[in-house]
């Protein structure tokens, strides 16, 4: 039972610079003109410029993926909390059976890889139903499923600290319709779930390359894959800038998680 | 009589979603399989043709480079975990810890591939850095692109991912087990090994088959890394299936696909279990 | 081999706060001694630093009459049950019971046959191979006993090992912990914040408060003559009055009349507190007009006893009276008269 507390701080701190090291070097390379063979300690702190990611932000190529992605996004996490929110409360109201089930399928994503999923997909529709190939937004279901398994848990997390029950009998016996209760009831107490889970469909959506890929759709990560020939320094800049992006949000996330709780 | 029929509409409030999996992740999985086992004008089922032909190369390497950044991810991620527990009363530090955890387990794709490439490729500082004090992996044959270099990009989503599972279980460790076990007699390291990792050993073995899982699952990385990713399946399904499509051979593409949804689901299915066991012993 | 437990003068901190101070008690073989009191009233501190989980500041422990405060927990001959999170719970009840056999090296026969004596002791035989998720709390805890006692312990320990069990449970593990340890002839400390325990299984009662002891003695001393207010207080139901008390050693009520004349002054004048319990005020109808007067507020019907609340006029004292319930025939609204046993109360100044 006595595991040295210097052992322990060794090994964090051995393991923390595993993780430090790469993301100082993406950030260095695409923040400082100097290439890596010329890099000396005398030059460390010279030529930093954000220039080149100024560049990125100014190519119409960056704008129109960046703006597909984050439309994406916004639909995404619409489309998750539309779909999610009412099955998973009228769960709450059935047997814990339903609930399971329910659980168990939020699951499910895990086991498709995203690849088996998009060919799967492609292969299903392009004959039968080739608008979903075709249009931008057929990434959307495909999405909200991918993100599943996060998002549910998430929004589960929330409806287990309200009693379901008894808000919506107190809603619907004062004459609210379905959607009234869900909307006006249930949502505002679960504010942080909710936020929580657009935040974790937000990252999911922004950080998605395989399915994008295969169906050509020019989000934001295919574009950092094909612009690193061009503009690598910007390219790695826009890296590094959606990388706090994400860790912002997951970080916002845990914080909200962390209310939901108490 | 009313009863049923209100069952019955009670149920119906599911249909969306149900609806909503079955168009969206049924469907094609239906069709991957549906096309992996069609002959078409092949003599053998593309099932059996995917593992036993060409790419079966490609199946053990991804298994390998699974398997591997697993288990050295797990071992690191196990010890992280430890530590953090053990420095419990540092203030901050688990939440900073398993806050970064779940940001880093979530990375991956491009943003990963580029970090490293800066930092280990040809060109990478780290590299640089290593150079200076006489350390030249490139000189070794490390690269980033071949296995080795793909297994230590993994690894930067492997260990937080071992961290994020093993950190509530280390919690289930109930202090009066420890306790119990020294006053019945026994030492240090009988309590280990008689009562801790017997405890623990469903999360460790949970976590590893999650891992592996994560690794065989994954694509963007590998991708972006390329050369040394192209043998890897789920880059192969792809140049199957956007390159050339030899009518009779596309089915090839799909069995890839299906045995890794089985190979997935597998270890998916095994993780549960074991996390379900690990649960039943915390209460 | 002496079988007996004894605290020399321990006193144990945590920072600032002192969880125990200068505590002494021995438990002599065949004892069940209960330490009671609130949360933070160093309980279970004593109790850790008697196994061996804590190391007191100063004093010393002695098991057995040798000092066991050098040793480590694993070598203490001790027996422990705790609150809840006993039982390993990767292990049957049967490997659980020979845990602590298996460490000492017994052969598998003998820890089988020790097993099957413990099983019955406890009177759960045929649920050796379950698991402990398999199994009630009640019979979790009975399994808890039977293993601390597998390894023929000097001294048992329970740590509040009722209180996360159901009220009905909880009454029926408390009578099989006593009748085992009776059976056993066990040292047994016992430790709990639930009077109504204390009380029932009890050969003494150790009541604490912030690290220090309030009154060592049987249960029945306990109730009757507290030494303390504290205690008084703590153990059983009582009354907590203001009264004034007037130099000729005479107690009112605070704002009202009536006085009642005090056998011996322990308290010699001014404001103070009269500590009653609701069975030692008799109750009549004020028909003699002798007595307090008073009117019948609340009924409290419990079965076998009846109590009532009575408003003395005039002001806001409200004294509980309780009796048998065949004594207590009023209703809510009657005025009746009650005479205080004041053999039985206190009085103290808080």
């Amino acid at each position: 039972m006595k595991i040295s507390r210097i052992g322990a701080w060794l090994t964090l701190a051995i393991v923390a610079t595993f993780y430090i090291v790469p993301m100082l070097a993406m950030t260095r390379f695409a923040f400082q003109r100097v290439p890596v063979i010329k890099l000396s300690w005398g030059n460390v702190f010279q030529k930093w410029t954000i220039q080149p990611i100024i560049d990125s932000f100014g190519s119409p190529d960056f704008q129109r993926a960046a703006s597909l992605s984050i439309m994406l996004a916004i639909a995404t996490a619409l489309a998750t909390i539309a779909v999610l929110l009412p099955t998973m409360t009228f769960a709450h109201l059935g047997s814990p059976r339903t609930r399971r089930l329910i659980e168990i399928s939020a699951v499910l994503p895990f086991v498709v890889p995203a690849i088996a999923l998009v060919v799967g997909f492609a292969g299903a529709f392009r004959d039968t139903l080739p608008i979903l190939i075709r249009s931008s937004f057929g990434l959307v279901p495909l999405y909200v499923i991918t993100a599943l398994p996060f998002t549910h848990r998430t929004l589960e997390n929330g409806l287990a600290a309200l009693d379901i029950r008894t808000l919506v009998n107190a809603s619907r016996s004062l004459g609210a319709s379905w959607w009234r209760t869900i909307a006006f009831v249930i949502a505002p107490n679960m504010r942080a779930s909710i936020a929580t889970a657009s935040f974790l469909a937000f990252t999911v959506v922004l950080g998605e390359f395989t399915i994008a890929s295969l169906l050509l759709k020019n989000t934001l990560p295919l574009y950092l894959s094909y612009a690193q020939g061009s503009n690598p320094q910007g390219t790695f800049g826009l890296g590094i800038v959606l990388v706090v992006i994400s860790t912002v949000f997951v970080a916002m996330s845990n914080r909200f998680g962390k209310k939901v709780r108490t | 009589m009313a009863g049923s029929s209100k069952r019955r509409a009670r149920h119906l409030v599911f249909l969306p979603y149900v609806a909503f999996l079955a168009i969206f992740l049924g469907w094609p999985g239906l069709y991957v399989f549906r096309s992996a086992f069609a002959k078409g004008t092949a003599e053998r089922s593309p099932m059996i043709e995917a593992v036993t032909g060409q790419f079966r190369g490609s199946f053990v390497f991804s298994l390998q480079l699974s398997f591997i950044s697993a288990s050295i991810g797990a071992v690191i991620g196990a010890l992280v975990a430890v530590a953090v527990v053990r420095l419990d009363t540092v203030r901050g530090l688990r939440s900073t810890v398993v806050g970064y955890s779940a940001v880093a387990a979530n990375m991956g794709g491009i943003p990963l591939a580029f970090a490293f490439l800066a930092a280990f490729g040809m060109q990478g500082l780290a590299t640089r850095l290593l150079r200076e004090i006489n350390v030249d992996i490139i000189g070794w044959g490390f690269r980033i692109s071949d296995f080795w270099g793909i297994v230590l990009v993994y690894l930067y989503f492997q260990i937080p991912l071992m961290t994020l599972v093993l950190v509530p279980a280390l919690d289930g460790l109930r202090r009066t087990w420890a306790e119990a076990a020294q006053s019945l007699g026994a030492s240090s390291a009988q309590y280990w090994r008689l009562v801790a990792l017997p405890i623990l050993t469903p999360a460790l073995l949970g976590g590893f088959l999650l891992l592996v899982a994560n690794a065989f699952a994954a694509y963007a990385t590998a991708f972006a890394l390329s050369s040394g990713g192209s043998r890897l399946v789920p880059v192969q399904i792809r140049f199957f299936l956007q390159g050339d499509t030899i009518t009779g051979k596309t089915n090839l593409g799909y069995a890839l696909a299906a045995w890794m949804v089985i190979i997935t689901a597998l270890l998916v299915t095994g993780f549960q279990l074991l996390m379900r066991r690990a649960e039943r012993w915390r209460r | 081999m002496n079988r007996n437990i004894e605290f020399r003068d321990v006193a144990k901190s945590f920072g600032s706060v002192k969880a125990l101070v200068d505590f002494a008690i021995r438990v002599d073989e065949g004892e069940l001694v209960t330490l009671l009191g609130p949360s933070g009233c160093g309980k279970s501190t004593a109790l850790r630093v008697a196994a061996g989980f804590e190391v007191c500041d100063s004093g010393d422990v002695l098991i057995g009459g040798t000092s066991v405060v050098a040793l480590p927990a694993s070598k203490r001959g001790i027996g422990m049950v705790f609150q809840n999170y006993s039982l390993f719970p990767h292990l049957t009840v049967h490997e659980n019971l020979e845990f602590g056999m298996k460490v000492r090296k017994m052969s598998r026969s003998q820890r089988t046959a020790r097993v099957g004596e413990l099983l019955d002791l406890v009177r759960l035989a045929g649920l050796a191979e379950r698991y402990p998720h398999q199994i009630s709390g009640g019979q979790q805890q009975r399994v808890a006993l039977a293993r601390a006692l597998a390894i023929e312990p000097q001294v048992l320990l329970l740590d509040e090992p009722l209180s996360a069990l159901d009220a009905t449970v909880r009454v029926e593990v408390r009578e099989e912990i006593r009748r085992i340890q009776r059976t056993s002839g066990i040292a047994t400390v016992f430790v709990t914040h639930d009077q109504e325990e204390a009380l029932a299984i009890s050969d003494r009662i150790c009541v604490m408060c912030d690290g220090q002891v309030e009154q060592i003695a049987t249960p029945h001393v306990v109730y009757r003559s507290p030494a303390t207010p504290f205690v008084a207080r703590f153990v059983g139901k009582v009354n907590d009055l203001a009264v004034e008390i007037s130099a000729s050693s005479r107690v009112r009520l605070r704002g009202h009349a009536f006085e009642f004349s005090v056998p011996q002054s322990q308290v010699q004048s001014g404001e103070a507190r009269l500590l009653i319990r609701p069975e030692d005020i008799r109750v009549t109808s004020s028909a003699g007009g002798e007595g307090l007067q008073g009117r019948v507020d609340g009924l409290q019907f419990g079965g076998a006893t009846t109590s009532l609340d009575v408003a003395i006029a005039g002001t806001n004292h409200v004294v509980r009276v309780s009796d048998s319930t065949r004594a207590m025939q009023f209703g809510i609204g009657d005025v009746v008269s009650l005479v205080f046993d004041m053999e039985r109360a206190l009085l103290t100044r808080e």
